[in-house]
């Protein structure tokens, strides 16, 4: 008899590898030229402003070289510019996103992801590259593009996390997402890298080189994607299918429910794992895409949408100032920050897979959430009082990503793919690209609102506020969870008395 | 005479013209400076002395350099302004190579701070005795006042100066001289653009060639194995 590993894999075709690897790698590319922008924020900066001299010292000359281009007056100025760019380009991402989930389920797939990465691309090499180029500094022209920017980088993730999950059913489900969300988590860091070892010849450079690669991998998409296993003729596994973990009562029961025991989806296919089922495709009607208010009313979404919003500030917040910060409190250079920042999300990679392992051996998500958060904000409490060391600097910032970016991958993948195919739907309804449209919309929101809060905050009260300031979002998200956590473990408590009383 | 025949003399005209008017220009221009006052270069002045020693050409009060028939403002290499009764020097921008300037037995009350900035080449400058020399007599090897005149000689490379310890040029700039008292930071070797901040030259083909052959090539592979047997659904 076959190990449960090898089982579990053996279900899996090389259309499934493709599919995670297809995916994966185009929400890489658009993670690395959103990182792209944070991370030569002060070479932008310097780029807006004339040079710096006491009041005393005449200017530098000759003119051209050091004072000529003066968009803002000093480099305050230019950094709360920097702040207004993400907070817009947030919100027109959150709604984009409420749009682009609701569009994804009713159109194809495989075009609008397309879309969305190479008209994204576009945006960026005009924002970075082309107005450079020009020496053409606009603030109006620098924020429209970014609006645009936000909408077209919209329509990506609820078409990924679609697409992933039409390939993959629930056994497994947390741990192919876990390490599948790490995606954001390595286009971070590929980001970092090509910045960073681009930046030395003009941050125009390192704009022009993610956006043109961003336009490379959507022309791959668009010749290489199969939305769906029905593409081929394949069909989803049933949902009691094999699982790494046998349970007698839970293999009927889906991960993520808090209704009594359906019978089984409705799916078509029956028994076995995959059988072609030209024949009986028509007599089978084609899903209905759900409404946005009726999926926004699906149980579980409203909480997690909300614990979301505040997990995602903090974790925005680490995204777009952590180089800054860097630089700026420590003193080191941009290049190095760069470098440093990439711990973070190594440790949220780490985190999201090994917690959605978990959650898988368990059945349930919510207590795992709730104890990495509330670990979470101890990590934040240490991560403040770092001390200059970059050794120990990146070991804390490690752990802080391994606590905070795992609940955070994990809401935005694993659990939206549970609440857009849970039982509530019987099947018949598209809804996974809505919600998790719906999910990652309200989560941008509330990063979008967070940006101008923390420059706010920043300028005001300085970073240790900054850091209190997560603290506070992080409680707040167990806070929205904490009916669902409460339910989950009732659930359990009352299985491990089920099963003492079989024995 | 064919039709080709006088487009062709129509354009030899035309460049001929504006050949003409650019130089003219320029002629005018240098005229300005040269003609300001009337008269010509005195002889027995340091510019008299200086231009014969040096070969050059005297129109009215500059001295060019001999350089075939082209006048060129580049070419200003001495300017005799005394005795003018200048009351304002505005612009010497035109003589900014000039070796020896004269403005002496003028009634001039104060300089512009500017006036000399670029004046690289300049090491003789003679001013009324009111006048101060440009950037202080720090600025100046020699500094002597004769009579009515002041004499500065000598400009000095204010970046070796170890008393203006303030010249700190920004990271990857070279202080460099640009007139008495003047200096310019310009970029490193290998730097360049705005502020010195970008360093080399970007290799576009050896990064785009590769990203576009690799990108042809995974797609056709991948619409091979993947999307060839694909059913719209």
């Amino acid at each position: 008899m076959s190990s449960p590993c090898c089982g579990f894999l053996a279900q899996y075709t090389h259309h499934h590898l493709v599919a995670f690897l297809l995916t994966f790698f185009s929400y890489v590319l658009l993670h690395a030229s959103r990182k792209t922008f944070s991370n030569v924020k002060v070479s932008i900066s310097a780029q807006w402003t004339p040079s710096v001299q006491n009041a005393s010292s005449p200017a530098f000359s000759p003119g051209e070289t050091w004072e000529e281009h003066n968009l803002f007056a000093d480099s305050d100025g230019a950094t709360l510019f920097l702040g207004v760019l993400d907070t817009i380009f947030l919100f027109s991402y959150a709604v984009g996103l409420y749009m682009s989930g609701v569009i994804g389920d009713r159109m194809n797939l495989r075009y609008v992801l397309c879309f969305g990465l190479c008209g994204s691309a576009i945006v960026e090499f005009v924002f970075g590259t082309l107005i450079e180029w020009l020496q053409f500094y606009n603030i109006y022209l620098y924020c429209g593009l970014w609006v645009l920017n936000g909408l077209l980088q919209s329509a990506v993730w609820p078409c990924v996390v679609a697409v992933m999950g039409n390939w993959f059913g629930k056994s497994g489900r947390g741990f192919v997402f876990g390490l599948w969300s790490a995606c954001a988590s390595v286009g971070n860091i590929l980001g970092a890298f090509l910045a960073s070892s681009v930046l030395k010849y003009g941050y125009e450079y390192a704009f022009l080189v993610t956006s043109v690669l961003q336009f490379a991998g959507g022309v791959v998409v668009f010749f290489g994607l199969l939305t769906s296993p029905k593409e081929v003729g394949l069909c989803l596994e049933s949902e009691t299918g094999l699982r790494p973990v046998e349970r007698d009562a839970d293999s009927h029961r889906p991960l993520m429910s808090d209704e009594e025991d359906e019978e089984g989806s409705e799916e078509v296919c029956d028994g076995g794992y995959y059988t072609t089922r030209q024949g009986d495709e028509e007599l089978r009607e084609t899903p209905k895409a759900i409404g946005f208010c009726q999926a926004f009313c699906l149980p579980g979404v409203l909480p997690y949408s909300l614990a979301y919003a505040c997990l995602k500030l903090v974790n925005y917040s680490f995204f777009f100032w952590l180089p800054f910060y860097l630089s700026r409190n420590f003193g080191w250079k941009e290049a190095q920050a760069d470098r440093l920042s990439v711990w973070y999300d190594v440790g949220g990679i780490i985190g999201g897979t090994v917690q959605g392992l978990i959650s898988d051996f368990m059945g349930k998500r919510a207590p795992v959430l709730a104890v990495s958060l509330l670990l979470a904000m101890g990590a934040l409490v240490g991560y403040s009082h770092s001390p200059p060391d970059q050794v120990v600097n990146a070991a804390l910032l490690a752990t802080t990503g391994f606590f905070i970016g795992g609940p955070s991958n994990m809401i935005s993948s694993a659990i939206s793919a549970d609440l857009g195919r849970q039982e509530a739907l019987r099947g018949s309804q598209e809804a996974l690209a809505t919600v998790t449209g719906i999910v990652d919309g309200t989560g941008s929101i509330g990063a979008a609102a967070g940006q101008y809060l923390v420059s706010l905050i920043e300028s005001k009260l300085g970073w240790m506020c900054v850091f209190f300031f997560f603290i506070v979002m992080t409680g707040c998200s167990i806070v929205f969870i904490l009916p669902l956590i409460v339910t989950e473990i009732r659930a359990m408590w009352r299985d491990r008395r089920a099963r003492t009383h079989k024995l | 005479m064919t039709a080709g025949h006088s487009q062709q003399n129509a354009a030899v005209v035309l460049l001929f013209i504006h050949v003409c008017f650019s130089g003219g220009y320029q002629l005018t221009e240098l005229q300005g400076l040269c003609h300001l006052c009337n008269g010509t270069v005195q002889n027995g002045t340091a510019v008299s002395q200086f231009c014969s020693a040096s070969a050059g050409l005297i129109d009215g009060r500059c001295c060019l350099l001999r350089k075939e028939n082209v006048r060129d403002a580049d070419h200003v290499i001495g300017l005799d302004l005394s005795n003018c009764s200048l009351s304002r020097v505005e612009d010497l921008r035109d003589a900014f190579n000039a070796t020896t300037i004269d403005l002496s037995l003028n009634p001039i009350v104060n300089l512009d701070d500017s006036l000399f900035e670029g004046f690289i080449q300049l090491a003789n400058l003679i001013l009324p005795a009111n006048l101060v020399c440009p950037g202080g007599n720090a600025s100046w090897d020699k500094v002597k006042v004769k009579g009515e005149t002041h004499f500065c000689e000598g400009q000095k490379d204010i970046c070796n100066q170890t008393d203006y310890l303030s010249l700190n040029c920004p990271e990857n700039s070279l202080c460099v001289p640009y007139g008495p008292g003047f200096f310019q930071c310009s970029c490193v070797e290998d730097f360049r653009g705005y502020k010195c901040l970008r360093e080399g030259e970007f290799p576009i083909i050896q990064v785009f060639g590769p990203l576009a052959g690799s990108t042809v090539l995974v797609s056709i592979l991948l619409w091979v194995t993947q999307r060839r047997k694909a059913i719209s659904v």
